[in-house]
């Protein structure tokens, strides 16, 4: 089965290879028969992708110890859980599993589009199998998963205790799911350049991608910061170390991009800056690929054998060079209406906030990359951690949160003194109220305080901006109509799916910031060394360390748990099992937290230490509103389920403007 | 617009009182100096203090907790640790020198980027100005003029 994968891999690299050529050949020579021909290629590709990485699984869930990769990542005693999820756990088969969503992606586009855009499809395919040609030559030259061991061992290395959770199975997916879906946007980008198909055509076909692809960029950051919080055991969930910024900047470039692309769609405008979005986005995903894989830059997530970089340095620079030429050169074409009514208006506000987004991954990748700067410029290699991104990135944030409420209510066009009066004096009032209500409430003086205080107040005022506006239509759509609240409010959302789904994630937006807001400025931890029976109190709860227990659970598995009973009020309320968990051949043992979440806060239990006597060392942390970035990214995926489900009367709506606006201005393609 | 000039211009300086006010953290000394400094541990992790929880980070924080007690204020400590590491033990980069660069370089691309907006769309509206004058009929009527700023209300309840 081993040769088989290896196999299949040298031949999707054949096959990507000709398919490129020959979509390229078939494109400009206008050939048909290649055409047809290249249009088999994407499956046969993904099909041999996928019979190799099912025998990766396949090695794994079989403890095939003569592959190096699967001796590395996995033992006998491992759960099959996260033998599966092994797959993914070291470098060389993330790049398999890179590789197989890529293909898998473009087998999709291949069947989306191979019976329509045929202007521009073949040069979308050409480019998503160049991008799949590189990943494939790495995985076949440069880090086989399949490389054997000539004399297999008994049992394997095992996996890294820290990826033993729930977490490794969704959050690496997640991610790259995010990470390789941009890579269609970006061919269709390109597809267009090539092509000189330059009207919003590609993002219209590719709408729907970037918000999936954005999607799940979103939820793999989240889920990532959820990992971070149950796993690490420092009652934090974001670090800002490089990878998680690597992770970041594309989904701040692709927000801007996802804003920006409204004004094309609706004005005609900004078509360079859309291309170069795009271009940033997804180079920014391979830049990424690059920190994680180049051991350039120190980070907790880089892999053990970061060997890779200087490939995807050199891809990175390629893809720069080449796209940052090709819009050069099409710039006569790109050229937009780029006309406004006014200063003050919504399409303003949208060039503000990618201002905004943008200057926040600048700040991002400026603090990733400054440690690299220091050590060329002066030699010394210093460290760029979170203080720093807090002070720079907070009240750029904070801006930005402002900007949220003020957008969706900025009439388009332009904004009168009439207009913003009627919109702004609802939420400014209940910011007000909100900043007068707080005062003497939550404390005051430090930074992280005044900037909390500035946070919740602009939460008030953009969830009410929002809720205005949800409001703003159901009400206009009940005294059109007979219908209930409810009624008027589903009927309104689900005609204008676009917009209000983008309102649902706003507000999930809002509740993240007010989650970081609250548990950054509020929370309080305490370290007690206890014997058993002793016990102390935080924040209104009083907390009782009972017992410790120790648990052979398997035969590389040692779990040592601390019991603790926690009261508030006087009754009962939780019992606390954190521990620590000992694996056979680690250094380090791995803390298990224990969290009892509510809507308030949470209760964040860690143990820390402990003796022979049975005393413990235990940290408790109360780390409030942390839940209320959780049921953000609930509703963030909510939001954009609703704003990606088809729109036959949205499609209806662009159809008859693009008709309209055809008559007026012929796209250059067609001059 | 000079009564909203004047209230983007008490938001920005409030903004920036806000930004510049106060110590860093609302935490115990100990925290500040968790906040302040890197972990140093043999498997080189790449960690804030506050979020390590290796037992090389327990040591450490223990031996700061006695040098807090012995009288050593968080700046000695620091400047210890930094004579001890030198620069790298910094969780962030000072704010001086080329370090200093670190710090203003993404408000001075911010501010470039602000100005470079600004002036973008000051010339877009320019050019709408230019386009709807040369369309213009020479003269209005009162008419013309009273359905033009109809049109306007109308158009300014309505999302397109």
């Amino acid at each position: 089965m081993n040769d088989i994968g290896e196999f299949t891999l040298l031949i999707a690299l054949a096959t990507a290879i000709y398919g490129c050529v020959a979509y390229i050949m078939a494109a400009r020579g206008n050939r048909i028969d290649l055409y047809l021909s290249a249009d088999k290629t994407p499956l046969i590709v993904w099909g041999c992708v996928m019979i190799s990485s099912i025998c990766l699984w396949r090695a794994f869930l079989t403890n095939d110890f003569s592959l190096q990769y699967v001796w590395a990542y996995s033992n006998i005693e491992l759960d099959t859980f996260y033998k599966f999820a092994s797959f993914w756990g070291g470098q060389k088969g993330s790049l398999l599993f890179w590789t197989l969503l890529l293909t898998t992606y473009t087998v999709v586009v291949h069947f989306q589009n191979r019976k329509k855009n045929l202007h521009v499809v073949p040069y979308a395919m050409a480019v998503l199998l160049t991008i799949i040609i590189f990943f494939l030559c790495l995985v076949n030259f440069s880090t086989n998963p399949f490389e054997r061991i000539p004399l297999p061992p008994e049992d394997g290395r095992g996996l890294n205790p820290l990826l033993q959770n729930y977490w490794m199975v969704i959050h690496p997916p997640t991610l790259y799911l995010g990470y390789v879906g941009f890579t269609v946007p970006f061919a269709f980008a390109v597809a267009a350049l090539i092509s000189k198909n330059l009207d919003d055509g590609w993002i219209r076909l590719t709408r729907k991608w970037t918000l999936i692809s954005w999607f799940f960029l979103c939820m793999g950051n989240l889920f990532g910061a959820s990992w971070a919080y149950v796993e690490l055991g420092w009652g934090g969930y974001w670090a800002w170390d490089p990878v998680e910024n690597a992770a970041f900047m594309p989904l701040l470039i692709a927000t801007a991009f996802l804003h920006s692309v409204m004004i094309q769609e609706k004005k005609d405008m900004m078509k360079v800056w859309n291309m170069s979005l795009i271009l940033l986005t997804f180079v920014m995903t391979i830049f990424g690929t690059f920190i994680t894989r180049s051991g350039l830059i120190q980070s907790v997530h880089t892999f053990d054998e970061a060997t890779l970089g200087y490939y995807f340095l050199a891809f990175l620079f390629v893809i720069l060079f080449s796209c940052t030429a090709l819009i050069v050169s099409r710039l006569p074409l790109l050229k937009s209406k780029n006309q406004l009514d006014s200063f003050l208006s919504r399409e303003s506000g949208f060039l503000f906030n990618n201002l905004l987004l943008l200057g926040i991954a600048f700040a991002t990748f400026w603090g990733t990359i400054f440690p690299i700067i220091s050590e060329a410029v002066r030699g010394i290699k210093i460290t760029v951690g979170p203080p720093f991104y807090n002070q720079v990135n907070v009240p750029i944030g904070l801006a930005l949160l402002a900007l949220v409420g003020i957008g969706p209510v900025i009439a388009w066009r332009r904004a009168t003194l009439s207009n913003l009066k009627k919109n702004f004096y609802r939420p400014l009032a209940v910011a007000f109220i909100t900043a007068v209500a707080l005062f003497p409430v939550i404390p005051l003086g430090s930074r992280v305080e005044n900037y909390t205080y500035i946070a919740f107040i602009l939460c008030a005022f953009v969830m009410t901006c929002i809720l205005s506006e949800f409001y703003k239509g159901t009400a206009s759509r009940m005294g059109l109509h007979d219908e209930s609240m409810f009624g008027a409010l589903t009927t309104v959302t689900w005609r204008n799916k676009r917009r209000y789904g983008g309102y649902i994630v706003h507000i999930g937006v809002v509740l993240i910031f007010a989650g970081i807001a609250g548990s950054q400025a509020y929370g309080t931890h305490v370290e007690k060394h206890l014997k058993p029976g002793e016990k102390f109190e935080i924040r209104g709860y009083s907390i009782t360390y009972e017992k410790l227990v120790a648990i052979e659970a398997t035969s590389v598995k040692t779990r040592v748990i601390a019991q603790l009973d926690v009261k508030r009020n006087g009754s009962h309320y939780w019992t606390a099992r954190p521990e620590k968990e000992f694996y056979k051949g680690q250094n380090q043992p791995v803390s298990e937290v224990d969290v009892l979440s509510t809507w308030r806060e949470d209760l964040y239990m860690i143990l820390a230490d402990f003796r022979d006597d049975e005393s413990a060392t235990i940290k408790v942390y109360v780390n409030p509103m942390v839940s209320w970035m959780w049921t953000g990214g609930w509703i963030i995926a909510f939001g954009t389920m609703i704003s990606m489900w088809p729109d036959r009367l949205e499609q209806r709506r662009r159809l008859e403007r693009f008709r309209r606006e055809e008559s007026l201005f012929p796209s250059p393609a067609q001059e | 617009m000079p009564l909203l000039k004047f209230a983007v211009s008490i938001f920005v300086a409030a903004w920036f009182f806000m930004s510049v006010s106060g110590t860093s953290y609302a935490g115990s000394l100990l925290q500040d100096l968790e906040n302040a400094l890197m972990c140093k541990c043999d498997d080189k992790c790449g960690k804030v203090l506050v979020n390590c929880t290796c037992s090389t980070s327990d040591k450490t924080r223990a031996k700061f907790s006695k040098m807090l007690d012995s009288g050593l204020t968080v700046d000695q400590i620091i400047k210890s640790q930094v004579d001890e590491y030198g620069e790298t033990v910094l969780s962030a980069p000072t704010k001086f020198g080329f370090n200093l660069t670190a710090w203003v370089m993404p408000f001075i691309a911010l501010v470039a980027g602000g100005v470079g907006v600004r002036k973008v769309i000051y010339s877009w509206v320019d050019k709408k100005e230019e386009t709807v004058t040369e369309d213009e009929p020479e003269e209005k009527t009162a008419t013309s003029e009273k359905y033009s700023k109809r049109l306007q209300d109308e158009l300014d309840g309505i999302e397109l």
